[in-house]
């Protein structure tokens, strides 16, 4: 049996053990559950969103018009308020969010009635690309289906 | 409908259905959403809690795939139906341990979504063995059948609003439970795991988010949620799967060659200690459960005995025992019920023998 870690927190035994690597760099955490849960997650993505808001200021400077949740609290859970927190917070998760995230831009579905401009315009790209491959290879066929599809796409893509 | 309902029917991962596949014990899918106009469960207050429960959950009633289903408010069950729910990963730890959440699950125990945990819901559907496409197939339908009723939060540059930034986007967590003792004993799982990490995997323990692997079992997901679509999503953890799936295999095999009888004597001596154990902790018998399964996927042993083993594995853990024996029991007492449990199932067992693949 190996011998127990220790929380990094506190001297209690570590139950929670999280290994991450971000940009080549491992990260190995431990904590005690109690920590861990006081830290408002379980996942060292989330520890790391909250570390990264850190600032010294001990007095609120986002504050959420509509959940009155702010900054402070987010450095304590890693969590927002409310759905209205993500515009308010945008600004100042940048960063975070271009480091554990893909791109700031979604592509993928959206609830039943919405439609989902981001999948449009990622798809809008797509046959951009396929059209031309199919030109290049003499696929007429394929291209003349594939410029319909993007005549398509741009008349439900409003102009940014 | 109760707990024990629960573990006494038959479903998806502990009868048969799971023996089918050697490598990948289950698929799953979780999609975060959340309800426009409230806050997150973590910020809400009571009544507003209970408000977006009584929302979800009567939306929840209305479809089909969850009649005659089990409707679970966490506040009143004892610690230790949460317990053997979160052992059976059909709800979180972190929803189990607060008294606001609640939980819906189908009947056959597939699909599940709970009510107020990090995000307003959490739907979960999971399949026995490797089957990314149909999971995802159920909790697509489940997504839109409930956008259809309930108003979800989504902003068209961030996709669906989460409580959490690393679900924001697509809200998708598909990830595949993968037993790799292969990897495991030929001491390769550091350099898989550096090699998912580097590809945007995360690789957890069976109990998912912050716990070791026992028995070998590991838990594949993808972490990022936002610029990459489902389409996207779902292929990258596919082609992972299958290289891993013929790495263990490779692993396998050439332990099985280089060893020699030294490898088939690992896997008889963990039949023999399980068969005479009179005390089994939690974490030896999951590591010799372990040996079995890898016995039975190589002709060691006959295939058709691996979804005992499954079995085995999920009713041995310590809720699982305290809810059987109606009480809460000692840690010795449980290592004592989990050892004779174990000598009984494999009683009849045959002998193992060398590996045929």
């Amino acid at each position: 049996m190996s011998k127990s870690l220790q929380c990094q927190l506190c001297d209690a035994v570590a139950t929670v053990h999280l290994t991450q690597i971000v940009q080549g760099k491992v990260h190995k955490v431990h904590y005690c559950e109690a920590c861990a849960s006081k830290g408002g997650a379980t996942d060292a993505a989330v520890f790391q969103l909250a570390e990264a808001v850190t600032t010294v200021a001990t007095q609120p400077t986002i504050i959420c018009p509509s959940c009155r949740f702010n900054d402070l609290e987010f450095r304590r859970t890693g969590r927002l308020g409310c759905p209205d927190c993500w515009p308010v917070f945008l600004g100042a998760l940048q960063d975070l969010l271009a480091k554990v995230q893909h791109r700031l831009q979604h592509v993928g579905r959206a609830p039943v009635g919405v439609v989902a401009i981001g999948q449009l315009r990622h798809r809008l790209h797509e046959a951009k690309t396929e059209m031309e491959i199919a030109i290049a290879q003499e696929d007429y066929e394929s291209a003349a289906r594939l410029r319909d599809e993007i005549a398509q796409l741009l008349t439900q893509i409003p102009e940014s | 409908m109760t707990v024990q309902d629960i573990l006494a029917a038959e479903n998806e991962l502990t009868h048969l259905l799971g023996a089918q596949q050697a490598i990948v014990l289950s698929t799953r899918i979780r999609l975060a959403r959340n309800l426009e106009g409230y806050p997150f469960p973590g910020w809400a207050k009571a009544a507003q809690r209970q408000e977006i429960a009584q929302k979800c959950w009567g939306a929840l009633e209305k479809l089909p795939r969850f009649k005659k289903g089990h409707f679970l408010k966490m506040n009143e069950l004892s610690d230790m139906d949460r317990a053997v729910l979160v052992e059976r990963h059909l709800v979180s730890k972190e929803l189990a341990s607060g008294k606001s959440g609640a939980a819906v699950i189908s009947r056959d125990q597939t699909c599940s979504v709970m009510i107020n945990e990090e995000d307003h819901l959490r739907i979960q559907v999971v399949k026995a063995g490797w089957h990314l496409r149909g999971t995802w197939n159920i909790a697509e339908q489940l997504d839109d059948a409930l956008s259809e009723s309930l108003k979800i939060a989504f902003s068209e540059q961030l996709g669906y609003l989460t409580a959490c930034p690393t679900n924001v986007g697509t809200g998708l967590r598909a990830s595949a439970m993968v037993h790799l003792p292969g990897l495991c004993l030929s001491r390769h799982m550091e350099k898989v795991t550096r090699a998912l990490s580097q590809d945007g995997l995360a690789v957890r323990g069976w109990l998912g988010e912050g716990t070791e692997a026992a028995g070998n079992i590991f838990q594949i997901s993808n972490q990022q949620t936002l610029g990459l679509s489902e389409e996207v999503i779902l292929k990258r953890l596919g082609g992972w799967i299958k290289v891993l799936v013929e790495q263990e295999w490779n692993a396998r095999r050439k332990l099985a060659q280089e060893e020699g009888a030294r490898f088939v004597d690992r896997l008889a001596r963990s039949l023999g200690i399980l068969r005479h154990a009179h005390l089994l902790t939690s974490a030896e018998s999951m590591n010799m459960l372990s040996h079995l399964r890898m016995a039975c996927d190589m002709g060691c042993l006959p295939e058709a005995n691996r979804h005992l083993i499954d079995r085995l594995m999920i009713e041995g853990q310590p809720a699982h025992i305290q809810v059987r024996q109606g009480k809460e029991c000692e840690s010795e007492k449980r290592d004592s019920i989990r050892a004779n449990t174990v000598r009984e199932a494999l009683a009849t067992f045959p002998e193992v023998v060398s590996p045929t693949i």
